[in-house]
């Protein structure tokens, strides 16, 4: 295990390494790698001493996050600002309280095996951008870019930073275990929208997570609510007249059907959480 | 490697691979054998462990990583002859069943009372949903903590 | 003998004494007794469902440093079983299951262990596995057990041909007439349940050694002496020459009520001349697990006009996993259970016991009794909405009362059932209705149902020590239920007049207490209770006796109060029970007492019964249930919205004890009724392995259950006890599966009723369960032989 102090000693650390060699975060996925049947990588690159790694910066245009903010710390450090509700409540509702306190937001989205992770179609919604490092050096990626990337892009990389930028939106999280709380959910829906000042949808970006093997977009949806009112039943028609654009992944937690079945249900209720946000703006 | 903790208000130095679990060198190394290995995959909080003051699974924290941190465990949380408040509120409620559960519960709890010291009977359930007992059926258990009422007992540990 | 104790010296909520402990970490249980001091093993385990071994080469693994032994059949070849012998300890010729253990390895760390378990080379030739009792049962199917002809029969009389393991039958009048009867209605339903783990917090363990030509085993189990016995049988051993003693046990709702791992630690421990532990890794403990079985059933009843069931027929299949175990006892359960709650004109029921290459499942709390309950609540349910009867009134014109006769041809003594039903009826009416009116569909139900105690031998010896405290030794082990730090105690003291904090309460240990059934089965307040009471009671006597002679005054004059012997109405007077010890010295020596117990036998109707372990039940326990749901149309989630349980206690000890047991009983009865499914893939193995796939309840998923312990009720425990820790869950699937069904209109067949399950249904794409290997001819699904 090494101990870089810096994004440039991690790289390093990475490439000594080769593929031996992983990035570690939070460590709440690698420490379960024996229950999955996996050999142990021998060597730990732990990202935790890097300065300023675990910082949140909230200002009015954009919140600026560190790889290794905890789920926690996102929990409570963001504001209740309905543009970055997606985000708090992807931060709040994951998991179970003590992984909360030690799953990282990076390490969650790097974890491409991870198919229901909540910040993926959160960030997807959010339009975040996020910040590689290689040893090309620095690039800014759309948040889909990088998750597409992530399995064919040569090692050694790091996130480094993502940033959230911040406009006067709306936004909202669901997601549906199978108990009240506590399991991984088997659908994820993320809304962000503005409304025009006739009140309808303008510009609305889905993220759909958990539902296939890989979080997307749901751009089909998005065209579709362009223009709309806030409404959600209108909503979860539109949804259920595009619901073929998924397949839903069969799993031993649910059968794909079931995903592709409630997705629209979830995003009804998203877009209860943001009616009642734009209403109470407006008043 | 070699790894500086504090554990229970003692420093410690192991000798271990980095990647070892906190709770296998509490239970293996150190014979603290109070946290239990039950899911060993962060569901279950039974070998829930004080982190810097953060309640947080011992299976998923390497042990490479925590040099310098100090641990608290269940055994360091209280003398046993002079329960805390929430353990006090157990065995008071006659809450304990197989007990396997417990001690993750009273890490949990003792913590999350601290930052919280009136909480609903919601906010208890959600903040065990980390913690799974599979015998008591929880509701005694959340009886039980609405029952503490002096709660500087439980920040003055 | 002086007046029977006061029960009021026996009843109060009495803390556990072994709070403290658990609540502080201290508690040492079996798995935590496993240190670097001793080796480590680990079971080398098949990966395929059905195979024959062509040969195991161990010979690479014994080669690496630091292993010490491994053991395989060649080592243990005996067989055993409950019913027929066909289980050995390690695979020999055939492997049955995904995950049989083929040999088993101590070494100096687990890490060796492990990395010499991956060296064990097994070639095996694959043959056909039969993965479901429908297959099981086609005429062509392959013989799981191809010699089961040549079997050790360890009880005889029972049905059994090919992959039907066991058939316990119950015949009693015409059902041809009835079901041939112009009034009646017939209903013909089948419905079918999944496994349910049991996920013990602390999985099956055992640390082993040979100590003067003797085996020691320390382990996490709920029955000391089938320990003690399967391990002499599977090891070829005399009984006498195995010890078995446990410390706390970290949960164990039946899981622990067989024997598993204990011998080949045993085994190892002989070969190495070590200790040895061997612990079940929480996947193997899953993998392995004796869950409560997946069952299905056809039944069909008459019905009159005005309710009267004059004709029931069923045939239950029960899948056994690879071996027989509990299942095969299991087969009796049927005739209680599902031949239970109602009288019955003609009864005919068939109960069998299916070999599978899937692991073997076993006993879990309430086993048999919590699917039988689902069936029999969910037909009754059936039969209301066919014959336009309201399902309370129904229920209260035909469960069991005073004087009626059971599947079995048994006499019910009391009325029970009925006042229950009318308290519960009260307690219901006078409840708010807590439909949410939020477009979620609302429904209700109030079930019944029957179990019992499960009897047989049990002792205690009790020592009266100097001091005037008593040591009560006994087989009983502490699972977590409270029952041997809290009813046995207070029994004994009460007839004592000692305080129970003064009764000291001597953890299992085979060399020291006589034998017992174990744990489970809701006996050991009732046997084990007994068994301490009348020891209690010979203590009694002798200090009556001693201090009748010392105080001058007859045994009938005096009481027992305070840990003294007063004479009777004037407190404070005569002597501290420690002064009458010391003259017993004196007189003859220390004093002690012993008590026994076994099952008194209640009688069925000769000819009724063919199969059964037991013809009719000596205890029987009674429960009612009811429950509100919400039902999310769109998602399928199901609220439990209140729970309420007015339970058949006989007398309650502690009621606050009984009163943790039934909240606890109810959640895990949640979790099977919501969430809990263990399910078999395509390779035979099972699909959850951990905490991620098998949902267990969390706190938010839970609600306080209101409940009402009904006193009085006939029972020859002690002082009028009876179980309560079993029956909690008894009824919990039935409850929830008649609320949902009514709430959504739908038939419900199957549980647990996860979200996919009701949202399906919902949508009416669910398939009515029609089985095509249960025959609609009773007759002919009987084996032939």
């Amino acid at each position: 295990m090494t101990f870089p102090r810096s994004v440039d000693e991690a790289l390093n650390d990475l490439a000594a390494a080769g593929p031996d060699a992983i990035p570690v975060a939070g460590a709440t996925w690698v420490m379960r790698s024996p229950l999955r049947h996996e050999v142990m990588a021998p060597v730990y690159v732990a990202l935790s001493g890097i300065e300023g790694f675990q910082r949140i910066d909230v200002t009015d245009e954009a919140v600026s996050i560190g790889p290794l903010a905890t789920h926690d710390a996102l929990a409570q450090k963001l504001p209740p600002n309905p543009d970055l509700k997606a985000l708090k409540r992807a931060s709040a509702r994951s998991a179970n309280p003590g992984v909360r306190r030690i799953a990282t937001i990076g390490g969650n989205i790097c974890t491409a095996a991870f198919a229901a992770s909540d910040f993926a179609p959160a960030l997807l919604s959010l339009d975040a951008q996020i910040e590689v490092r290689d040893k090309a050096g620095l690039e800014w990626l759309p948040v889909l870019a990088f998750l597409e990337s992530r399995k064919s892009r040569e090692l050694p990389w790091l996130v480094t930073r993502i940033i959230v930028p911040r406009t006067v939106r709306l936004s909202a999280h669901e997601r549906l275990p199978m108990r009240k709380a506590g399991d991984y959910p088997c659908a994820i829906a993320s809304v962000s929208i503005a409304v025009d000042d006739r009140g309808r949808i303008h510009d609305a970006r889905i993220g759909v997570g958990a539902v296939e093997a890989a979080p997307r977009r749901w751009q089909n949806l998005e065209q579709a609510l362009e223009g709309q009112p806030v409404d959600p039943a209108l909503t979860e028609t539109a949804a259920r007249d595009l619901i073929a654009d998924f397949t839903g992944r069969d799993a031993v937690d649910a059968p794909g059907w079931y995903r592709t079945s409630v997705l629209p249900v979830l995003l009804r209720r998203a877009f209860e959480t943001i009616r009642t946000d734009y209403e109470t703006r407006a008043s | 490697m070699t790894i500086e903790l504090t554990i229970n208000g003692e420093v410690r130095t192991v000798t271990a691979d980095p990647r070892t679990a906190l709770l296998d060198v509490l239970r293996d190394s150190c014979r603290l054998t109070g946290a239990k290995a039950v899911c060993r995959e962060g569901f279950c909080g039974a070998c829930t462990v004080l982190v810097d003051g953060e309640a947080v699974p011992s299976c998923l924290r390497p042990i490479g990583m925590l040099d310098g941190r100090s641990i608290v465990t269940i055994e360091g949380l209280a003398h046993f002859e002079t329960p805390n408040p929430v353990q006090q509120a157990f065995i008071d409620h006659d809450v304990v069943q197989c007990g396997m559960c417990f001690p993750g519960m009273v890490m949990t709890l003792t913590a999350f009372l601290e930052t919280n010291p009136a909480p609903s009977r919601g906010e208890v359930k959600a903040a065990l949903s980390g913690n799974i007992c599979r015998c008591t059926g929880y509701e005694r258990i959340v009886d039980a903590v609405l029952s503490i009422q002096d709660m500087r007992k439980v920040s003055g540990r | 003998m002086n007046a029977v104790t006061d029960l009021a010296s026996v009843v109060m909520d009495l803390p556990r004494r072994d709070a403290q402990d658990k609540l502080t970490g201290r508690t040492r249980y079996t798995i935590d007794n496993i240190g670097a001091d001793m080796l480590h093993a680990v079971q080398v385990r098949s990966d395929v469902a059905s195979a024959r071994i062509l040969e195991i080469d161990c010979s690479k693994a014994l080669a690496m440093k630091g292993v010490r032994a491994i053991v395989t059949h060649a080592d243990a070849p005996g067989l055993h079983g409950i019913g027929v012998a066909d289980h050995p300890l390690f695979a020999s010729d055939l492997i049955r299951y995904h995950g049989e253990p083929i040999a088993a390895i101590a070494a100096d760390t687990l890490e060796i262990a492990h990395a010499a378990a991956r060296a064990v080379l097994v070639r095996t030739e694959l043959l056909p596995a039969v993965l479901t009792m429908a297959e099981a049962l086609d005429e062509h199917a392959p013989l799981i057990h191809p010699d089961w002809q040549r079997y050790e029969l360890l009880k005889e009389g029972a049905p059994r041909a090919g992959n039907v393991a066991w058939e316990a039958h119950v015949t009693r009048g015409d059902t041809d007439a009835a079901f041939a009867r112009p009034d009646v209605t017939v209903v013909d339903d089948c419905f079918r349940v999944g496994r349910q783990s049991h996920v013990p917090f602390e999985p099956r363990c055992a640390i082993a050694s040979y100590e003067d030509g003797r085996f020691h085993i320390q382990c996490s189990t709920q029955v000391p002496w089938t320990v003690r016995n399967v391990t002499a049988k599977v090891l070829g051993a005399a009984a006498s020459r195995v010890r078995v003693t446990v410390p706390a046990v970290g949960g164990g709702f039946g899981l622990k009520f067989d024997c598993t791992i204990e011998p080949v630690a045993a085994l190892l421990a002989r070969k190495t001349g070590k200790t040895v532990s061997l612990c079940n890794s929480r996947e193997e403990e899953f993998l392995s697990c004796l869950c409560r079985e997946n069952a299905e059933v056809r039944i069909r009843s008459a019905v009159t006009p005005d309710g009267e069931i004059v004709g029931r027929e069923a045939t239950v299949l029960m899948d056994c996993g690879a071996y027989g175990g509990e299942q095969i006892f299991l087969s009796t359960m049927t005739a209680h259970t599902l031949g239970g709650n109602y009288r019955l004109g003609a009864v005919k029921l068939n109960s069998r016991a299916v070999y599978t290459n899937t692991p073997p499942n076993g006993a879990f709390r309430a086993c048999n009794g919590v699917y039988n309950t689902f069936f029999l609540e969910r037909h009754t349910d059936n039969i209301c909405a066919a014959i336009g009867m309201d399902p309370m009134e129904f229920r209260k014109q035909n469960v069991l009362g005073d004087g009626d006769i059971g599947a079995t041809g048994q006499v019910f003594q009391g009325d029970v059932l009925r006042p229950m039903l009318e308290r519960m009826e009260a307690i219901s009416a006078g409840a708010e209705r807590r439909d949410p009116a939020d477009g979620r569909l609302y429904g209700r139900a109030t079930t019944v149902g029957t179990w019992f105690v499960f009897v047989g031998p049990s002792a205690a010896t009790i020592n009266l020590n100097a001091d005037g405290s008593a040591t009560l030794v006994t087989s009983g082990v502490e699972i977590g239920s409270g029952t041997m730090v809290q009813s046995l105690p207070q029994i004994v003291a009460g007839i004592l007049g000692i305080h129970p904090a003064d009764v000291i309460v001597k953890t299992a240990d085979t060399d020291a207490s006589g034998r017992d059934l174990g744990v489970g089965g809701g006996r050991t307040t009732v046997s084990i209770g007994s068994a301490s009471k009348m020891a209690a009671e010979k203590i009694r006597e002798q200090i009556l006796e001693i201090a009748s002679e010392m105080l001058q005054t007859p045994p009938s004059g005096l009481a027992l109060r305070g840990g003294r012997v007063e004479i009777a109405g004037r407190p404070g007077s005569g002597m501290t029970i420690a002064a009458v010890v010391q003259r017993a010295e004196e007189l003859f020596g220390p004093m002690s007492g012993t008590g026994n117990f076994t099952a008194p036998g209640v009688p069925s109707l000769p000819g009724c019964a063919a199969g059964h372990f037991i013809d009719a039940i000596d205890i029987p326990i009674f429960t009612v249930h009811d429950c509100e749901v919400a039902v999310d149309p769109d998602t399928g989630h199901v609220d439990v919205l209140s729970y309420r349980v007015v339970q058949d206690v006989g007398v309650a000890i502690n009621p606050r004890a009984i009163r943790s047991q039934i909240q606890g009983g109810v959640t895990q009865g949640l979790g099977y009724a919501l969430h809990e499914n263990i399910t078999i893939d395509e390779h035979g193995s099972m699909e959850q392995s951990g905490f991620e796939h098998y949902l267990l309840p969390l706190a938010q998923d839970v609600l306080p259950v209101e409940i009402v312990l009904h006193e009085g009720a006939p029972s020859i425990g002690p002082l009028g006890a009876k179980g309560a820790g079993e029956i909690p869950i008894l009824n919990v699937g039935a409850t929830i599966a008649c609320a949902v069904a009514r709430a959504t209109g739908r038939p419900v067949a199957e549980l647990p009723l996860t979200p996919p399950r009701v949202l399906e249904m919902i949508q009416g794409h669910a398939k009515a369960l029609d089985f095509a290997h249960i025959s609609p001819v009773w007759h002919a699904n009987l084996a032939r032989r």
